[in-house]
């Protein structure tokens, strides 16, 4: 009977530490860490269930209509500019271009106005600052990684056109500055920041300067190849020094550009200079583009910028450039693709 | 055997020292008991076993009318009333009444009606809590419930509409695939895997209710409510009662041939050849299940033993071993399923998991109610006796060898899935297996709880904490096993825009996009991470690691999903040859929260 007492007694204490232990904690593995993703990607985002899935960007690689965009002083972080450069020109452009510098932090206010409009944002990333070859070696890192994280929690698409204008002497990270391998090492190191933290929202514009003025610099050499581009994007302007057609500014760069890559091209920057030629150039704008199924698009630089860039300097041409501007292939809500 | 019958307790009474030789408690404590007093000339009997004892219960005192009206005191009639002549004159040598045989036991032991309604209620309370521990366990398919339901989808799809197969399962299924895949996926298409999941929980509803009911007949319905109560709440209970794969389906034919087996023990010996296709049916929706078929068979022989003759019961056992194998051997050669028993069950691939880990993960998952089986088992083949009732005393008594027989195959069942899975070295299925093995030691967990408990319910906590342990285990555990696997809900709402029926895709889990989509995509568009072969552009034919490479260089595949735990190892192959890849973009990174931490699911689109 005695016997039957103590195995009870140490039966009951056997199952009050299973009970215990059990009960407190799951058995086998390790317990679960804190969440790592911090949030997820839906954090911040546009809400709604359909913002928990990272926002899918492919449908805007390619549309079937043209980006109609601008470049518009204060946008997208305000949308007064573009809405007047909309009554403007009788179109709601739906690409907003603006200038960041590398260490800014990231803008996520400005890309939700734009989207708001039914416009995306792209964001000409320049390293003012910062060498490239330092980027390239991991330097900025963790600024990057920050910086995707924020882009990534937005869930919004965007454009990043990073160090653009490389092929240009003029600017820091240009020619002078750095070498095709230190531009390609940073370009992918940026890139690869963003796809490791998982941003998958961000559309990649490789932009060089139409070849015209550099025609010494070769353009393949900086080209981080098609894994890590999306768009190419040419910077080019109508001036006086050149003549109008469509072919004679962008023409020389393209055929490059084509000689090691199939990948969509968006005039990423482009203006006509002020003048009595203005209107043709306008219109060959709107052909050259609409001839070109490859083309996406062009943005508009409407700053008054080393030059006058802006339509409304011209209303001969700006009456122009709101006839073509009203062809259904241009702009389209980037929200429905 | 008589109700009525007077016993004196023998030497191997078991209560007799807990009853103390006919002592009660009561109210004021310990009352021993005294002899009736007939010469209170009433017949408390009534009959039915209810003896009343003056002494012993004394709030039981009844006022009665005398039976002889009290006479005048100290009147001067000096007559005798006609009374007390009466008496006088009647008074016989032996009393005018008798006293009834005292019952032995104030209640009865055999079944009744009333009892088996408690025991049924009961039974349904065990159910309910089973069905609720299930049922609260939620998330997407599981790739081996999304390959065998969208199998299922396949096979309907031939039998109805003449559509060739896109794989052979029978090839590589561990069960049949024309059985389970086809149930499941008809009650998929009309409810979804809710459904589906929803029918394996009746499949282990009815193995508890079918465990109650053989474990009533081979012990009580006590020890049958208490093995019902543990099997209930079991890891792999809760999980396969809500798992869309052969296993709840193989274990409730498991069950329903050991019950056949034991409901016809008294039976003609015919009967028990029931239980052979029930057990070969088993056997087709998931081979595994043959390696419990030698404890049906054995059972054949042991619940036959004590009634039959030894030879007799040995006969039922060869009758339904022999039609089981002639079912088997037929079942063999009229189907192709043998090249998927040999890959999946028989020669199975070893694994790399050690006897230590896999021995420690099955005392973590059937260890307690393993334990208790055992525990019941050494007390079972100790003391027969399963009732209180001193008549339980003169029930047949199987003897020793026949009670430790079946405690030895009841028990040992339990571990021969474990034991297996050491041989094979691998922990896949390993819990369910167990589940299993302990359907079987669990009408010897309950004869354990039972014991545990004591007679006349002395140590109720006990059992308690015993059930309730294994409830927290249960839950626990169960609840860490539906979470290995990611949440696919968002992957797939990522890939959804993407799915065809022409594009090939790359999946760590093929499975579980290939079920959801089954509309859109066939099993031959989607590629695995456990082997592939390919040959390029340029004719190399390459398999293994170089076929992924090569086939990711010329751009093979236009969607890639990784969740980076499948197969971690081909994942990062992959996942390098993605880096940078002209071909491919990042479409989504998809964190998700698992039961061994956090990951993501890395889908990848060929752009050009």
């Amino acid at each position: 009977m005695r016997l039957l007492s103590r195995t009870r007694t140490v039966l009951s204490s056997c199952l009050l530490a299973t009970l215990l232990l059990g009960g407190c904690s799951s058995p086998g593995d390790e317990p679960a860490g804190p969440d790592a993703a911090g949030g997820g990607p839906n954090a911040g985002s546009a809400g709604g269930s359909e913002a928990s899935v990272p926002y899918d960007v492919v449908p805007l690689l390619k549309p079937s209509r043209k980006y109609f965009g601008a470049a518009v002083e204060g946008s997208p972080h305000s949308m007064k500019g573009v809405d007047a450069y909309t009554e403007m020109v009788g179109k709601q452009p739906n690409l907003i271009e603006y200038y960041a510098a590398w260490g800014d932090g990231f803008d996520a206010t400005g890309v939700r106005n734009a989207w708001a409009e039914g416009a995306l944002t792209l964001m000409s990333w320049e390293p003012f600052d910062t060498p490239l070859a330092d980027i390239a070696a991991g330097g900025s890192d963790a600024y990057t990684e920050e910086y995707a994280t924020a882009v990534r929690e937005l869930n919004l698409p965007v454009v990043i056109s990073f160090a653009d204008e490389f092929n240009g002497h003029w600017e820091k990270w240009g020619t002078e500055h750095t070498t095709p391998e230190e531009y390609v090492a940073a370009w992918r190191r940026v890139h690869d920041t963003f796809v490791d933290v998982g941003a998958s929202n961000v559309i990649w514009a490789w932009s060089p300067n139409i070849v015209n003025p550099v025609s010494e610099v070769e353009l393949e050499p900086y080209y981080p190849g098609d894994g890590y581009v999306d768009w190419i994007g040419l910077i080019g302007y109508w001036t006086l020094e050149e003549d109008s057609a469509f072919d004679s500014v962008f023409g020389p760069t393209r055929d490059q550009v084509r000689a090691f890559t199939g990948k969509p091209m968006l005039l990423l920057e482009t203006a006509a200079m002020a003048g009595e030629r203005r209107r043709d150039d306008i219109r060959n704008l709107f052909e050259g583009v609409t001839a070109d199924d490859d083309m996406l698009g062009f943005v508009w630089f409407n700053h008054k910028k080393r030059a006058d860039w802006r339509l409304e300097a011209s209303p001969l041409a700006l009456e122009e450039f709101r006839r073509l501007a009203a062809d259904d292939r241009f702009g389209f809500d980037v929200r429905k693709p | 055997m008589t109700r009525h019958d007077h016993h004196t307790p023998g030497p191997h009474d078991p209560y007799a020292e807990e009853d103390t030789a006919g002592g009660w408690f009561n109210s004021d404590g310990f009352v021993p008991r005294q002899p009736s007093r007939p010469q209170d000339g009433y017949d408390y009997g009534h009959g039915h076993g209810y003896s009343y004892d003056a002494q012993t219960y004394p709030y039981q005192q009844q006022s009665y009318q005398p039976g002889i009206p009290e006479q005048p005191q100290g009147g001067r009639d000096d007559r005798p009333t006609h009374a007390l002549r009466t008496v006088a004159e009647q008074a016989p040598a032996e009393p005018g009444y008798h006293v009834p045989d005292t019952p032995e036991v104030s209640w009865d032991m055999a079944a009744s009606r009333r009892r088996a309604w408690v025991s049924r209620a009961v039974l349904l309370c065990v159910l309910t809590v089973q069905a609720v521990l299930s049922l609260r366990l939620s998330n997407t398919a599981f790739q081996d419930e999304a390959l065998y339901l969208a199998a299922g989808h396949a096979q309907l799809d031939q039998l109805l509409h003449g559509t060739p197969l896109p794989k052979d399962y029978a090839a590589y299924f561990s069960g049949s695939p024309q059985l389970y895949p086809v149930l499941a996926a008809l009650v998929d298409g009309w409810f979804g895997l809710a459904g589906a999941r929803s029918l394996s929980l009746v499949f282990m509803l009815a193995t508890t209710g079918l465990l109650y009911s053989l474990t009533r007949r081979l012990f009580n319905e006590r020890a049958a409510l208490a093995a019902a109560a543990l099997f209930a709440v079991l890891h792999s209970t809760v999980v396969m009662g809500y798992y869309a794969t052969y296993d709840a389906a193989a274990v409730f034919l498991l069950a329903l041939a050991t019950w056949i087996v034991v409901r016809t023990d008294r039976a003609p010996a015919a009967a028990v050849l029931l239980a052979a296709p029930v057990a070969v049916l088993a056997v087709g929706v998931k081979y595994a299940a043959a390696l419990y078929l030698p404890t049906v068979v054995v059972l054949a022989l042991l619940t036959a033993w004590p009634r039959r003759g030894a030879r007799s019961a040995v006969g039922r056992m060869v009758l339904l071993g022999l039609g089981i194998g002639a079912l088997l051997a037929a079942g063999v050669y009229a189907t192709d399923l043998m090249a998927g028993v040999r890959q999946t069950t028989t020669d199975r691939e070893h694994g790399t998991d050690g006897a230590g880990f896999l021995l420690r993960r099955s005392a973590e998952w059937g260890g307690l109610m393993f334990l208790t089986a055992v525990g019941g088992a050494v007390s079972y083949v100790r003391r027969s006796r399963m009732h209180e009732s001193p008549l339980a005393r003169r029930l047949d008594d199987p003897g020793w060898r026949r009670r430790a027989l079946l405690g030895l195959v009841l028990c040992g069942t339990a571990v021969l899935a474990p034991a297996y899975q050491v041989h094979l070295a691998t922990q896949v299925s390993l819990f369910k297996h167990i589940g299993f093995g302990l359907l079987f030691a669990a009408p010897m967990a309950g004869v354990g709880v039972t014991r545990l408990v004591g007679a006349h319910f002395r140590y109720p906590q006990l059992g308690i904490m015993l059930w309730t342990a294994m409830l927290c285990l249960g839950i626990a555990q169960a609840d860490w096993r539906f979470a290995l696997w990611p949440d696919s809900s968002k992957m797939v709402r990522a890939i959804e825009p993407y799915m065809n029926s022409r594009d090939h895709y790359l999946s760590s889990t093929p499975e579980v996009p290939l079920y959801y989509f089954r509309e859109e995509t066939t099993h031959r568009q989607w590629q695995s991470v456990f082997g592939m072969e390919y040959t390029d552009e340029k004719g190399t034919y390459l398999s293994g690691d170089d076929a992924y490479r090569a086939a990711l260089r010329d751009g093979e595949f236009d969607l890639i999903v990784l969740d980076g735990l499948t197969n971690p190892r081909v994942d990062d192959i992959i996942a390098e040859a993605v880096r940078g890849n002209p071909h491919y973009r990042l479409l989504a990174d998809l964190p998700f929260r698992n039961s061994a931490g956090t990951g993501e699911y890395r889908i990848w689109i060929k752009t050009s």
